[in-house]
């Protein structure tokens, strides 16, 4: 159609693959097919073998098409047929449908991992065994394509018609609808006379138009899917796409020279390649709407977009950096189309996988390869000219000299032939050594500092006891062994330094009480080195908990404590900890009571409770990033203690806020000690700073998350790890861009614990697109909820809770009303929401979003300083931990923990997720809530009492907020922990603690998990389904 | 006489806001060019900025004080920005965010910059229409 054309011949490589790409995920036909049906109709009834209703729409439909296209359009209902008798494929009468069967098993796989996985249903059982595992094989292609593209490229016209019949009065049983074979001739009858046309329109077809039919095929059928299970089946059928596409990136340098493809020209697509749901009443049932089964769910969790790696193999692995849409527009009014966020969320130490980690690279003499103009790094996408003498910069096209060690020779396809040696030249993540120009001083141990408050609250929380221990534990684990560094200060009313001195048996205390005028008693000797001072450090740490065990001091200096250690640490920088219990109220930066005015919420001053108090924090923050020492802040009062100014610190320093109310070292503690031994052994890069620079004509405008910047375009981040995530945006500076590639380039110059320089670079491609449809294909929604999900943040602290959430919505609804328009004129789209296939989840996370702890609700939904520790941590979470936090898990467990042999070997079929509704949850069954940290075990009203004796030991009877869940001396238990365990291994940033609640138990349950299940209609707020309905209807407002 | 004086004295006045606006103006393009760091920079900007609004009030004050309501009035929407600013202490540049805000520091102290000669334009009006008189008289 007309919006497709204009774009794809300028991208003759792409084009055919990107729809491929996109397509996926519904298309992979049989793989996917299973999924959709599974996951979504299955469990609303059993379909029958037959499956006859996918035929009715077709028989109907099938009337329809000859007469309004005289096109031999019916092809496709046969197809469809098939699979929805879940039979074998031979069953086909005509030659070339055997053929697309077996295109399509060893096509569509490598693009897209159906979103779902199936949750092992009767209908995926066939189709299973289809499930292509291979590569594409890149040969028979060719021949495929013509035998396929054939009925599709008919069969998208007449497909509409039938899709609007589907979506409207088709009732939701069988009943009604004609038998099976019925309708099977009558397709078959219409379909065969097309055939013997076919040869003759072949030519014209060929190859290229295939993706584009094969595409609409498999996308229109999950819509339908949701308004009726049926229809779904039909869709998927369509034969795969013949892609063409992938040829093309065999090679490097067909890459390169995108030109050299065969140009693809006057493809006609007549394709639907957006999902769709039907908000028309169906017929027979008296409440209008949608059914909330039949809703997109992320129950696979997060799944990365492959079209992005699929397309530029060389690019870094989508966990370091990921775009919003790997389709950057063109033009200037083609972003202002595109409302969604456009940008990047870079993880630049993303802890890899065993055997996928960053080379390290040392160029020793050569000096590292750079652009002399731009300075970019040497890359896979640079490409080698004038006999391997020069280089090319791919991102500001200057041609440089090779330096004489690192020239190659190139071979005839102009590739260096020492690239196997190579590794920054194949591979999208490298880490370069740097030499002493990277240095602006010797590179700094790693340095941590603790300032610890022994104020009575803290004492009597049992924090000291917990910190103590976890420290001396770590002790061993501390990165950089010998050079790591280590000093403590403690603090009420008063300061205490230690002196840590090796040579000392005992740490010496000295106490400054001069609060206005804080100086440090010892020049040295409050940081030592770890390991010369280890009986110093170690006999101190045993002491502390004892030592302020009778302490009554209800003060705070923490604002002078606070200037005397960075005052200390300001030499050599670091990391500083910060453990606080008390409200500051003596010195700089006291702090007081805010937020218990109910009168402000609401209103325009609402926000101030969100921002620091007082500007000493905003100032320090400054002072410590500039002297190279990052925060970490661990709360812990039962009462209020001013996150939003405390965390200021943590947020301007690239750290994060710990936020443990109303802390005691019995419940909470385990929790407390995982997260700060993770926090202190972890792998740390000190002393950073962090640069993403891309091509021309685009340039980043605005970064978001915990970091302060040095200059526009350059993150200062003084300590920063593998569970940091950072956000930008990017605008174009040009009107129009006319290259057809643009490169992202991200560059962490740090220390490494070892004390080596070291430089993490992370490169990217991503096209330039001319066409609006194909940045929807291309969307991440992981990528855009993120950064949704830190501008809504940003704007609770200008603006009212409300606007930020409306500002989401807005946003939201802009862009699906501008893709509603982009095929509302070519589709009859009657009263279905239509969406992108890539964004099914958008409408959904946005939900999450304003139901998130940061954003939801007024004044009495979440306690303020819960509210903004919430915030803070959001502001850092990789891509991965803030979807599962949006959308947490919901695992039903009670049949796994009895089942006699089950192995935790299967614990990927255990662990099968379900919709957070309360439909979910039975009264006899155990589940657990996850959300990445912590966890809810409900326990069903008639769950049996066997399960929950063997769990709970005798207290299961007991109030359940008294009991702690340990392991007991059975099997059930002993699994039970097993499986947390796992839980919690598959990402150990954050520890989740178990809480437990019985159904019924008022209010804990309702506080706990129903406020939680997100989908649910909850005071005031709208559950899935309203909120599709109220956004669908804002987007046919003036659409 | 009097009045020649009294315009002469607003007259350097202006100049001066002038300068410190410009000033300021220049420190946060040298930080949009990256000449200089944003610690720099806010804080060169931060010790200006509360002479800008004293010298300013003082001006108002004295158009008040000398018979010149007009002008005093027309100074006084640039008078109630500034102590709206100041009591809502947003009237310093914030280091941390310094980036984020840099379009509308900007946009803000050229506003001003207008403001200013528009009101130098008149002050240099008045001047001379009262020299002219003196020399009448």
């Amino acid at each position: 159609m007309g919006t497709e054309n204009p774009g794809r011949p300028n991208f003759p490589m792409r084009p055919s693959s990107t729809p491929f790409a996109s397509a996926l995920p519904t298309m992979t036909p049989f793989s996917s097919r299973g999924p959709m049906v599974g996951s979504e109709a299955s469990n609303i009834r059993p379909i029958p073998p037959g499956a006859p209703p996918t035929m009715t729409p077709f028989s109907s439909a099938g009337s329809s098409p000859p007469t309004r296209f005289s096109d031999p359009s019916v092809p496709s209902p046969p197809i469809t047929s098939v699979p929805s008798a879940g039979g074998p494929f031979q069953q086909y009468p005509t030659p070339p449908f055997p053929s697309t069967v077996q295109t399509t098993p060893t096509r569509a796989p490598p693009v897209g991992q159906p979103p779902f996985q199936p949750p092992a249903n009767q209908i995926s059982a066939p189709p299973v065994s289809f499930r292509p595992q291979s590569q594409v094989p890149p040969v028979p292609m060719v021949s495929a394509p013509q035998t396929v593209n054939f009925p599709p490229s008919s069969l998208n016209v007449p497909q509409p018609p039938s899709e609007s019949l589907f979506s409207g009065p088709r009732p939701n049983f069988q009943p009604t609808l004609p038998p099976p074979d019925l309708s099977y001739s009558t397709t078959k009858s219409t379909f065969q006379p097309p055939f013997p046309a076919y040869p003759s329109k072949q030519p014209a077809v060929s190859q290229v138009p295939s993706p584009f039919p094969a595409q609409q095929g498999s996308f229109m059928p999950p819509p339908p899917a949701s308004s009726s299970p049926f229809s779904s089946q039909q869709g998927s059928y369509v034969p795969p796409p013949p892609i063409a596409a992938p040829l093309g990136y065999q090679s490097r340098d067909q890459m390169q020279h995108p030109g050299s493809a065969p140009p693809i020209g006057g493809i006609q697509t007549l394709t639907e390649d957006f999902s769709s749901l039907s908000l028309a009443s169906m017929p027979g049932s008296i409440e209008p709407g949608l059914d909330y089964r039949t809703l997109p769910r992320p129950l696979d969790g997060d799944v990365e977009p492959s079209s992005f790696v699929e397309m530029y193999p060389m690019n870094c692995d989508p966990r370091y950096l990921r775009l919003t849409t790997s389709a950057i527009p063109n033009s200037q009014s083609l972003v202002s189309r595109w409302h969604l966020p456009l940008g990047a969320v870079v993880c630049p130490l993303a802890e890899a996988p065993e055997g996928e980690e960053v080379p390290v690279i040392n160029f020793a003499s050569t000096g590292i390869i750079r652009c002399r103009r731009c300075r970019t790094y040497v890359n896979p996408y640079v490409t080698f000219t004038d006999a391997g003498r020069k280089w090319r910069c791919n991102i500001c096209s200057l041609l440089n000299d090779v330096p004489g060690e690192y020239f190659a020779n190139l071979d005839a396809t102009g590739r260096r032939i020492d690239l196997d040696q190579r590794p920054e030249l194949i591979k999208g993540s490298v880490e370069f050594v740097a030499p002493t120009e990277y240095m602006v001083r010797p590179p700094m141990p790693p340095l941590y500092f603790f300032l610890i408050d022994v104020s009575i609250s803290a004492v009597r929380s049992g924090m000291i006891e917990v910190v103590a221990q976890t420290v001396r534990s770590c002790l061993d684990e501390l990165p950089g062994f010998p050079r790591t560094q280590i000093g403590f200060i403690t603090f009420d009313s008063t300061i205490h330094f230690y002196n840590m001195k090796s040579s000392l048996m005992q740490p010496q205390m000295m106490v400054v009480s001069d609060l206005d005028d804080i100086f440090v008693p010892l020049p040295d000797d409050l940081l030592v080195n770890l390991s010369e001072s280890r009986n110093v450090v170690e006999t101190f740490l045993d002491s502390l908990p004892s030592m302020f065990q009778d302490n009554v001091n209800v003060e705070s200096a923490f604002g002078p404590a606070l200037k005397a250690a960075f005052m200390v640490m300001s030499q050599l920088g670091g990391k500083l900890l910060i453990f606080q219990n008390t409200l500051p109220s003596l010195g700089v930066g006291r702090l007081k009571l805010r937020g218990d005015d109910l009168r402000v919420y609401g209103t325009d001053k609402e926000h101030i409770l969100r921002l620091p108090e007082d500007p000493f924090y905003k100032q320090m923050a400054a002072d410590l990033t500039k002297y190279q020492i990052g925060v970490n802040v661990y709360a812990f009062s039962d009462k209020y203690t001013d996150i939003a100014s405390l965390g200021t610190l943590a947020k301007y320093t690239g750290g994060q806020v710990y936020y443990y109310p109303s802390f005691q070292s019995g419940i909470h503690g385990e929790k407390l000690r995982h997260e700060l031994a993770r926090d202190l052994t972890r792998e740390t890069a000190w002393e950073a700073v962090m640069r993403i620079r891309c091509g021309k004509g685009i340039r980043f405008t605005s970064y978001h998350g915990n970091f302060m910047l040095r200059s526009t375009d350059l993150l200062a981040l003084p300590a920063v790890d593998c569970d940091k995530a950072y956000a930008m945006q990017l605008s174009l500076e040009e009107t129009l861009l006319t290259t057809q590639t643009v490169y992202f380039q991200v560059a962490l110059l740090y220390t490494a614990s070892c004390g080596e320089r070291r430089i993490r670079v992370h490169t990217a491609a991503a096209a330039i697109v001319t066409d609006l449809g194909e940045m929807y294909r291309q969307a991440d929604t992981g990528a855009i909820v993120s950064l949704f999900c830190r501008l809504a943040i940003e704007k609770t602290l200008t603006n009212k809770l409300d606007d930020a959430r409306n500002s989401l919505q807005v946003r939201i609804v802009k862009a699906l009303r501008e893709y509603r328009n982009l095929y509302a004129v070519q589709h009859r789209l009657g009263a279905r929401m239509i969406y992108p296939e890539s964004l099914k989840f958008l409408c959904l996370y946005g939900l999450a979003l304003s139901k998130s702890v940061p954003l939801k609700g007024g004044y009495a939904d979440a306690q303020l300083d819960e509210r903004c520790a919430a915030g803070f941590t959001m502001m850092a979470l990789p891509v991965k931990k803030l979807l599962k936090l949006l959308y947490p898990s919901l695992i039903r467990i009670d049949e796994s923990l009895l089942k006699p042999s089950a192995q935790a070997d299967d614990f990927k079929n255990i662990m099968k997720r379900l919709p957070l509704v309360a439909e979910s949850l039975d009264s006899r069954g155990l589940y657990i809530y996850d959300d990445g940290f912590r966890f809810i075990i409900w326990f069903g009203r008639m769950l049996s009492p066997d399960i929950a004796g063997n769990l709970l030991g005798p207290d299961f009877a007991a109030e359940l907020s008294r009991v702690t869940l340990h392991q007991h001396d059975n099997e059930m238990s002993r699994r039970l922990m097993g499986m947390l365990k796992k839980l919690r291994e598959s990402d150990p940033s954050y520890y989740q603690l178990s809480y437990l609640v019985r159904q019924g138990e008022q209010p804990r349950e309702g506080l706990l998990l129903l406020v939680n299940l997100l989908e649910d209609q909850m005071g005031g707020t709208s559950g899935y389904v309203d909120w599709i309905m109220q956004i669908h209807r804002q987007v046919q407002q003036n659409a | 006489m009097e009045d020649l004086f009294i315009w002469l004295i607003s007259f350097f006045i202006l100049i001066a806001l002038i300068v410190l606006i410009v000033y300021q103006l220049m420190c946060l393009a040298d930080l949009e060019f990256d000449y200089i760091n944003p610690y720099d920079s806010s804080s060169r900007i931060n010790k200006v900025v509360l002479p800008e609004f004293i010298l300013q009030g003082f001006l108002c004050f004295l158009y008040l004080s000398s018979g010149h309501w007009v002008m005093s009035l027309l100074c006084a929407p640039y008078l109630y920005y500034n102590v709206r600013l100041y009591t809502r202490k947003q009237h310093l540049v914030d280091v941390t965010e310094i980036f984020n805000l840099l379009h509308r520091e900007k946009k803000q102290r050229l506003f001003k910059l207008a403001y200013l000669v528009v009101l130098l334009f008149f002050a240099v009006f008045w001047m001379i229409w009262s020299a002219i008189e003196d020399a009448d008289d």
